[in-house]
């Protein structure tokens, strides 16, 4: 199958999930009603750090319409995506250390009374100092604790050394050490999490519906939470309306619905509003950075030095995972022959930061996109030049270990540079237009489940007989990036039929068969893979009944376009439905199953607790790589930054649904032109968020969109099912440093917090200004 | 995110409308577009115990417009009427580009010109324009009618001169003078769906010959707690010759006469600097527009 005379692989199909959606008809969690269905509504803290001193709900339960009332104390175990670093509980217990953490949680025969229960349920609070800052979280650590097992306020800290960066620095002539700070960012996913429980009291059976990516964690989540075995809880993912990663872990909505379900003996469904969306965050880490990069005299990277102060608000989460992932992402996509990188993830009285789209990546890729750019100035030669020299290839291994099998990325620098005129444009634009120009990756898939168990990542399961024709069945969860289109497209070009004839039965523990879940832009990979080893075993069958039909030997046949032929003679023929109902017939359904697991690399044995530096966070079995050029019109008067053009370029492998792909990449491009421009979760002193609405909190309309112009390079990856990678992930590393690199081009001012407002612009141009003066 | 629970009532002619708003009184609001009241009722801000909803009085609505005397303007006329009316376009440029700039295009379907008014949120979009045109209310009653510049209907933020039984049933705009023309602007974060960090509008009036400036009005929005009419613009610029040196002084004169506040959208230093860009700017505009008319 390593063939790239593909038919279904490459096709531009509409997606499966599209028509419904695009007429309104797709069902969404929060669109599901049960018979005797109830709503919860979960209390929320005023405080940002207090202990709970006491809560009498007496009030509420007496509210006519209401069904109970749940405390945190009844559920008290602590779960987490992370289960190192679990610390998290259904509602909290004792303590709140956010504003908007949840306290209580109430279920009513309608959404209204629940609401006015909320109010009848008295919590007394003791307020406690708030810490809102890394730097005052750690300073202040002695005196101000947010979780008793973190001492000095942070949840892990960590060092990795490669080589010798000092000895390296010390023999470089180019040398630039700078500071980065990223915004705080929400993911502004459109529909707001939603849980539906159903618990059956006569067979201890849960039945939940929820708006997640991760059906499998959240899972495994529900049973230590509800202490229930995982064979008793099954997770169904109706529609879901975007995720990026917030919805990449459970949520109390899961917890709360499910607790309210088992104890009402009714279905509660519990939505969230966008306010309660804000509270619970779960979204981009802001990043205090120091990086320092060295060049020799030919401006080849010799070292580099990263230092990482992560804010990481009240919780764990995927704190720990997002911290050794900063520190992993500046080892590609160019050569760095030694590195430090020092890196700690602070606990602060904020809602949790989490896995946000390209988690980890971005802050990093922002600074060294950024710097290289500054580097290129002072050697004297073009970004594009600098890059391209230091740019990976195929097979390169970087010190970190991280194996690369398969890269374009030059290609993708030189498609973007070419198609956008960046080297006519760069430098020589009038004053406040400007051209900037940045790269970036992404891994495709990770290394190991969280729970460190060598299981397969992800389990297909096709079967086939006349009847049903094709189905396959696997748990991966289509939250709106199409997986559920490219497994479809993939199963028909193993098969050798057409991707509408293939029923994909998906976002559902118990239907379908194990599937890690939606992130780390694994599963195109992951199910690719799966989906081969499936469809081989299919193909082994009604190759031999083909070949008995047709009077030729099974290892002469190939099937394409929905028929066998014999490949030496090409009038032995067989339409690929006879074959089947020919099968069906004679022995009944035909299944296949594949699984993928990554490929292992040496040095690492869990059994002994070996392993390399930063527990192989970052290690994949492939990456997608982008390439960026963004030009900008700066308002000199007002500082507004105005996106005009992104040249984007990408290798993604084999593009399996290039619409697809495209659409991922202009979703990528504006998702992260938001948080470079306009995006930020605003606190007052107390904790208390401003702008918990999509009112304030600015994500870019349509009015903002500038032209797009993108390219799927052309990439095949040997090593992969169908030659595929990464495409969701890899676009949003470049955004933010190219626009930033194109506003010091028009301006002269490089800008190293985010988001570039048009305050923080006409400030620098101010002092820009005075400074020239004298 | 419930309401109080009210009555609903929905007058079909202007006499039930007057007879319900004097009967019920301010136990009662108004419900016209609904954009600002229910997002208010949700935040429970207010607790009406009734609403009563005027979309189904023909009378408060469209757009009326006689050559040489101006236009009238039904109070519950949606703004995307007011957004592609060609008569609005035409002569009131400024109120055409503010009704274009509310909100999105569901809210402009929804919400009214009256409405946005009643609200008075210091940041609103056609307010600024339509003090601009020198705009007069009619508010009416079951007792009568009386008329009033806008300016002296909207006292501050979410306070209006309307008393009870009262409604706002339309806007008079003159009809414009000759060599005239209007236009308006705003400062905010994106280009769409914006909360005004600063609006503003200019009508300017050439003499005839098409360089000294007959008549103006500037009128800064969201930078005072109600529209604010510049009384130093018109002084440095009217009776003379337009040029660069006197609009940059002007755009000054209004910077210094702004009253803006810091918030989560803007300090008021940056709001300050962005009324001399935009007086800048839309003094031009409309200098250039005027001598084309």
């Amino acid at each position: 199958m390593n063939s790239r005379n593909f038919s279904q692989v490459g096709r531009s199909v509409p997606r499966i999930d599209g028509p419904a959606k695009v007429k309104g008809e797709a069902i969404y969690t929060d669109d599901m009603v049960l018979p005797r269905m109830a709503y919860g509504k979960i209390k929320r803290s005023p405080y940002a750090h207090a202990l709970i001193k006491k809560i009498d709900y007496s009030k509420a339960l007496a509210l006519p319409g209401v069904l109970a009332v749940i405390t945190g104390e009844e559920a008290p175990n602590k779960w987490g995506i992370v289960p190192q670093t679990a610390n998290e509980v259904a509602l909290a217990v004792h303590k709140v250390r956010f504003h908007g953490e949840g306290v209580a949680a109430v279920a009513a025969i309608d959404e209204e009374t629940a609401e006015a229960a909320l109010n009848l349920i008295e919590v007394e609070y003791e307020p406690l100092p708030v810490l809102l800052d890394p730097f005052a979280s750690m300073k202040r650590a002695k005196e101000v604790r947010i979780h008793e097992e973190a001492p000095d306020n942070i949840l892990h800290q960590a060092e990795q050394l490669f080589g010798d960066p000092d000895k390296a620095f010390a023999g470089c002539a180019y040398i630039l050490e700078k500071e980065f700070h990223t915004s705080y960012v929400n993911h502004a996913f459109l529909e707001p999490h939603t849980s539906l429980a159903s618990y059956d009291p006569q067979s201890g059976q849960l039945q939940l519906w929820s708006s997640t990516q991760v059906p499998h964690y959240l899972h495994r989540q529900l049973s230590i939470v509800l202490e229930m075995p995982m064979n008793r809880i099954r997770v169904t993912v109706p529609a879901v309306g975007g995720g990026f990663g917030g919805k990449g872990e459970a949520s109390s909505a899961d917890f709360c619905a499910a607790l309210l379900s088992r104890k009402t003996g009714r279905p509660v469904r519990v939505t969230y509003e966008r306010s309660e969306v804000f509270a619970t965050n779960k979204g981009r880490h802001p990043c205090h950075m120091k990086m320092k990069i060295g060049l020799d005299k030919d401006g080849y990277i010799q070292a580099v030095d990263f230092d990482n102060t992560l804010d990481g608000g009240a919780y764990a989460g995927w704190g720990i995972v997002v911290m050794f992932y900063t520190a992993s992402m500046i080892h590609l996509p160019y050569r760095v022959p030694n590195a430090r990188a020092r890196v700690r993830r602070v606990y602060t009285n904020k809602p949790t930061c989490g896995a946000m789209r390209g988690l980890g990546g971005v802050q990093p890729r922002y600074a060294m996109e950024c710097m290289l750019d500054e580097l290129a100035e002072m050697i004297g030669v073009s970004p594009y030049e600098l890059k391209m020299k230091n740019a990976v290839e195929s097979g390169y291994r970087s010190v970190s270990n991280l194996h690369v099998p398969h890269t374009e990325f030059k290609k993708c620098l030189q498609t973007v540079v070419d198609k956008s005129g960046y080297l006519e444009k760069h430098g020589k634009l009038p004053f406040g237009k400007g051209i900037g120009l940045a790269g970036g990756y992404y891994i495709s898939g990770t290394a190991y489940t969280l729970y460190l168990s060598y299981k397969p990542h992800t389990t297909v399961l096709i079967r086939l007989d006349t009847e049903g024709g094709v189905t396959l069945h696997c748990a991966a969860a289509d939250i709106g990036q199409g997986c559920n289109t490219v497994m479809a497209q993939m199963a028909a070009e193993a098969l050798g039929v057409r991707y509408e004839d293939v029923h994909v039965v998906s976002g559902d523990t118990e239907l379908g068969t194990f599937d890690l879940g939606s992130f780390a832009s694994r599963l195109t990979y992951a199910s690719g893979a799966a989906i081969k080893e499936a469809a081989k075993q299919i193909n082994d069958k009604l190759f031999e009944v083909a070949a008995g039909m047709l009077g030729c030997r099974a290892d002469q046949l190939e099937v394409k376009n929905c028929r066998f032929y014999s490949t030496f003679e090409p009038d032995k023929t067989i339409p690929w439905e006879k074959v089947v109902d020919v099968y069906t017939n004679t022995v009944g359904t035909l299944t296949g199953i594949g699984h993928f697991s990554p490929p292992r690399l040496k040095g690492i044995d869990l059994s002994r607790g070996a392993r390399v530096q930063g527990a192989n966070i970052g290690h994949s079995p492939t990456f997608g790589f982008s390439a960026q050029v963004i030009e900008v019109d700066v308002d000199v008067e007002t500082g507004k930054v105005r996106v005009v053009k992104v040249t984007e370029a990408g290798d993604c492998g084999q593009a399996v649904n290039p619409m697809s792909v495209e659409g991922q990449v202009e979703g990528s491009i504006m998702f992260t032109l938001g948080q470079a421009l306009y995006e930020e979760m605003k606190m007052d002193a107390d904790g208390r968020m401003l702008n918990p609405s999509l009112h304030d909190y600015k994500v870019p309309t349509a009015m903002e969109l500038p032209e797009i112009d993108s390219t799927i390079v052309e990439s095949y990856d040997p090593t992969a099912p169908f030659g595929v990678k990464e495409s969701g992930e890899g676009p949003v590393q470049p955004t933010i440093p190219a626009i930033a690199n194109a506003v010091y081009d028009a301006i002269g001012v490089r800008f190293t917090e985010l988001p570039i407002t048009p305050e923080k612009v006409l400030k620098a141009l101010k002092e820009k200004k005075e400074k020239e003066k004298q | 995110m419930y309401l109080n629970h009210f009555e609903y009532y929905a007058p079909r002619t202007a006499g039930e409308a007057f007879e319900l708003v004097g009967r019920l009184g301010d136990q009662a609001k108004v419900l016209a577009g609904g954009t600002d009241l229910m997002l208010i009722l949700k935040e429970k801000l207010i607790k009406p115990q009734y609403l009563i909803d005027i979309n189904g009085v023909k009378e408060f609505q469209g757009i009326a417009y006689a050559a040489g005397k101006g236009a009238v303007i039904g109070a519950a006329t949606k703004i995307s009427e007011v957004e592609h009316s060609a008569i609005i376009r035409d002569k009131y440029f400024a109120l055409y580009q503010a009704a274009g700039e509310l909100g999105s295009v569901q809210v402009r379907a929804m919400a009214t010109i009256g409405g946005n008014s009643c609200h008075a949120s210091p940041a609103a979009e056609t307010p600024t324009p339509l003090v601009t045109l020198r705009a007069r209310v009619v508010i009416k009653s079951a007792a009568g009618e009386r008329q009033l510049p806008l300016e002296d209907f909207i006292l501050g933020n979410r306070k209006t001169v309307l008393g009870v039984g009262e409604i706002l049933t339309g806007f008079i705009l003159p009809e414009p003078a000759p060599r005239s023309a209007s236009r308006y602007a705003y400062i905010g974060l994106r280009n769409a769906m914006e909360i005004d960090a600063v609006n503003m509008a200019v009508n300017l009036v050439l003499e005839d010959d098409g360089r000294t400036i007959k008549d103006l009005r500037l009128v800064m929005g969201s930078v005072a707690p109600r529209p604010l009419i510049s009384a130093e613009v018109p002084a440095i610029l009217v009776g003379q010759e337009f040029g660069s040196e006197l609009v940059g002084k002007a755009a000054a004169a209004a910077a210094g006469e702004a009253r803006p506040i810091s918030d989560i959208r803007a300090s008021a230093e940056y709001r300050r600097e962005m009324v001399a860009v935009l007086a800048r700017r839309l003094l031009q505009e409309a200098f250039d527009a005027a001598r084309e008319v």
